[in-house]
């Protein structure tokens, strides 16, 4: 697949505090690619860099193979934070401009519109939209001309949970199109429901890239009991893939390495003389991968 | 450009606040004036009872004399701080709508975005100095006779100082609005700096406290609204024994451009140095 944002080793310091730091990432033509991690974490900065809005300390970036240029930023369609429009101006007023910087044809402004559910209020002013529509506008200004890449940051950030769903619907609609997505968000719910390809952050630092899919199927985390439990703990250590387990009230919670099935599990302790009363595979959530990861860099 | 324009175009075209405050500027500036000849003389007569010889009536509205007179009251920092407000919030309001951030990340370049504003200020400086020429113009046939209308192109020059001074304040403006970004700080420090601050250094620097010197004309904005240095009435050579103006130097019209043009590389700098 052909590599659409390549970012080698970008930094940016701001005072004390170190906002990214020595970040690479790669990203393919047709990805949902999420950017992960806390408020903080340097997510916004990254984007912002990548938009020339932000110059980096260190390391380079490029958009479809090219060095930065203001002509690769009209290929691509942004929204950064907040919804940035002029209040006393409509929605089709506001697009225009975004249409003329752009070098696009007003004629798209209506598909766009339709597409966010606002052609109803087009000649509203944008002062006027509720927060849900004026995220909804920055969508369909970023949407604007067939763009081949669509950024978003927080975008169901303060948003009611009907908001969240419709803006989650869009993204899943823009994703269909084959346009490539990179969204930024610190809910990790948002990025498993959306993403294909996730990099965790966390203070600046890459901790984790990799597809959502794989993250989400290690089954790393089985819940055992046995009338024996002292034996059956000595024996489970002894398995090969063990990593480290914990006693949880009447079961014990058993972390192995790789990707582990119920059957092997279940005929290992067999063969060494425990009959389990209980086996449940517990798969691990992004979240939990994600917190154990933040703990790992504490 | 033209691009750029239409987008400037867009922004402004129903943006009703720049359209109050500039037809109200045009309102006071029509009012100041058109008032100005009777408010000099009522204060003419007002000094002529106790004058052993009185003083004559002053009269601003003739040709050639009345390019000079209006071109003077335009200037006035009074007045320009009008139209200098307008453009610190056109300019201000893009960084709190967050829109100057927008319009980069979709593709225009931080170049574009100052010369954009640039074009709006030197549309506002021609718009202003042809409607303030026309006004000479009407007034100026509407007083005349015939002998003045012989030379009535005489003082024609004065508009473009005007538009010099005009041109020049607005770009200091615009300085203001980019370096401090925020409407209400920037339109304070600079209506603090043009009113009071220079003022100040002006009379510090004339006064006997320092040596003789030339620095006080330096002085930006009173570069720019010296252009034009004093309306054209005889009473005041007269009294302050002033020497009339004859017409606009180019040496005069350089200074406050020659402002114009660092604080414009400023802002260059200012831009491409600071993140958005």
């Amino acid at each position: 697949m052909e590599t659409i944002l390549s970012i080698q080793q970008i930094s940016k310091r701001y005072g004390r505090i170190q906002a990214v730091d020595r970040l690479s990432v790669e990203v393919k033509k047709g990805d949902v690619f999420g950017l992960l991690g806390p408020n903080g974490s340097g997510k916004t900065t990254t984007l912002s860099i990548l938009l020339d809005l932000v110059r980096s300390d260190q390391g380079s970036y490029e958009w479809f193979g090219l060095p930065p240029n203001k002509e690769s930023l009209k290929r691509i369609g942004a929204v950064i934070e907040h919804p940035n429009f002029f209040p006393y101006l409509t929605a089709v007023k506001n697009l225009q401009i975004v249409a003329d910087i752009k070098d696009k044809n007003y004629e798209d402004i209506d598909r766009v519109l339709k597409l966010t559910s606002l052609y109803e209020r087009r000649d509203h002013r944008f002062r006027t939209y509720s927060y849900g529509m004026k995220q909804r506008l920055a969508i369909a200004s970023a949407l604007l001309g067939n763009p081949e890449i669509l950024i978003l940051d927080e975008p169901t950030n303060g948003l009611d949970p009907q908001g969240i769903a419709q803006i989650r619907t869009l993204i899943l609609q823009v994703a269909a199109m084959g346009i490539t997505i990179i969204l930024a968000s610190h809910l990790l719910d948002e990025v498993q429901k959306i993403c294909d390809h996730v990099a965790v952050l966390n203070k600046g630092k890459i901790l984790f890239t990799g597809e959502v899919r794989k993250v989400l199927a290690i089954s790393d985390s089985f819940e055992l009991a046995s009338d024996e439990m002292e034996k059956l703990q000595q024996v489970i250590m002894l398995h090969p893939d063990y990593k480290s387990h914990s006693a949880q009230g009447n079961t014990i919670q058993v972390y192995f390495k790789g990707e582990n099935n119920p059957g092997d599990i279940n005929s290992f302790l067999y063969r060494n003389g425990i009959v389990l009363t209980h086996l449940a595979e517990r798969k691990r959530s992004l979240e939990q991968h994600f917190l154990e990861l933040l703990q790992e860099t504490l | 450009m033209i691009k750029l324009l239409k987008i400037e175009c867009k922004k402004i075209m129903t943006y009703k606040v720049f359209w109050i405050l500039f037809g109200l500027y045009f309102f006071f500036l029509a009012a100041g004036i058109l008032m100005a000849e009777f408010m000099i003389n009522h204060m003419v007569d007002g000094m002529n009872h106790r004058l052993p010889i009185p003083l004559p009536h002053v009269t601003l509205y003739y040709f050639p004399e009345v390019w000079q007179n209006l071109a003077f009251f335009a200037s006035i920092r009074y007045v320009l701080i009008f139209p200098a407000i307008i453009v610190i919030m056109l300019i201000t309001n893009e960084f709190t709508y967050r829109t100057i951030r927008q319009n980069i990340i979709n593709g225009m370049s931080k170049g574009e975005f100052i010369v954009s504003k640039l074009m709006v200020i030197f549309l506002m400086a021609v718009f202003t100095s042809l409607v303030l020429g026309f006004g000479a113009f009407f007034i100026g046939v509407a007083h005349s006779g015939l002998n003045e209308m012989a030379i009535l192109a005489k003082g024609i020059p004065f508009i473009f100082g005007f538009f010099v001074a005009m041109l020049s304040f607005l770009i200091y403006s615009f300085f203001f609005g980019f370096l401090f970004r925020n409407t209400g700080l920037a339109i304070a420090l600079f209506t603090l700096y043009t009113l009071i601050i220079e003022p100040i250094f002006y009379y510090f620097l004339k006064s006997p406290l320092v040596f003789k010197n030339q620095i006080s004309a330096y002085l930006p904005v009173n570069a720019a609204i010296r252009v034009t240095e004093y309306p054209a009435i005889t009473v005041l050579k007269k009294i302050m024994g002033l020497e009339l103006q004859r017409g606009i130097s180019l040496t005069t019209c350089a200074i406050p451009l020659l402002y114009g043009s660092v604080m414009i590389a400023m802002v260059y700098w200012i831009m491409y140095k600071r993140d958005l």
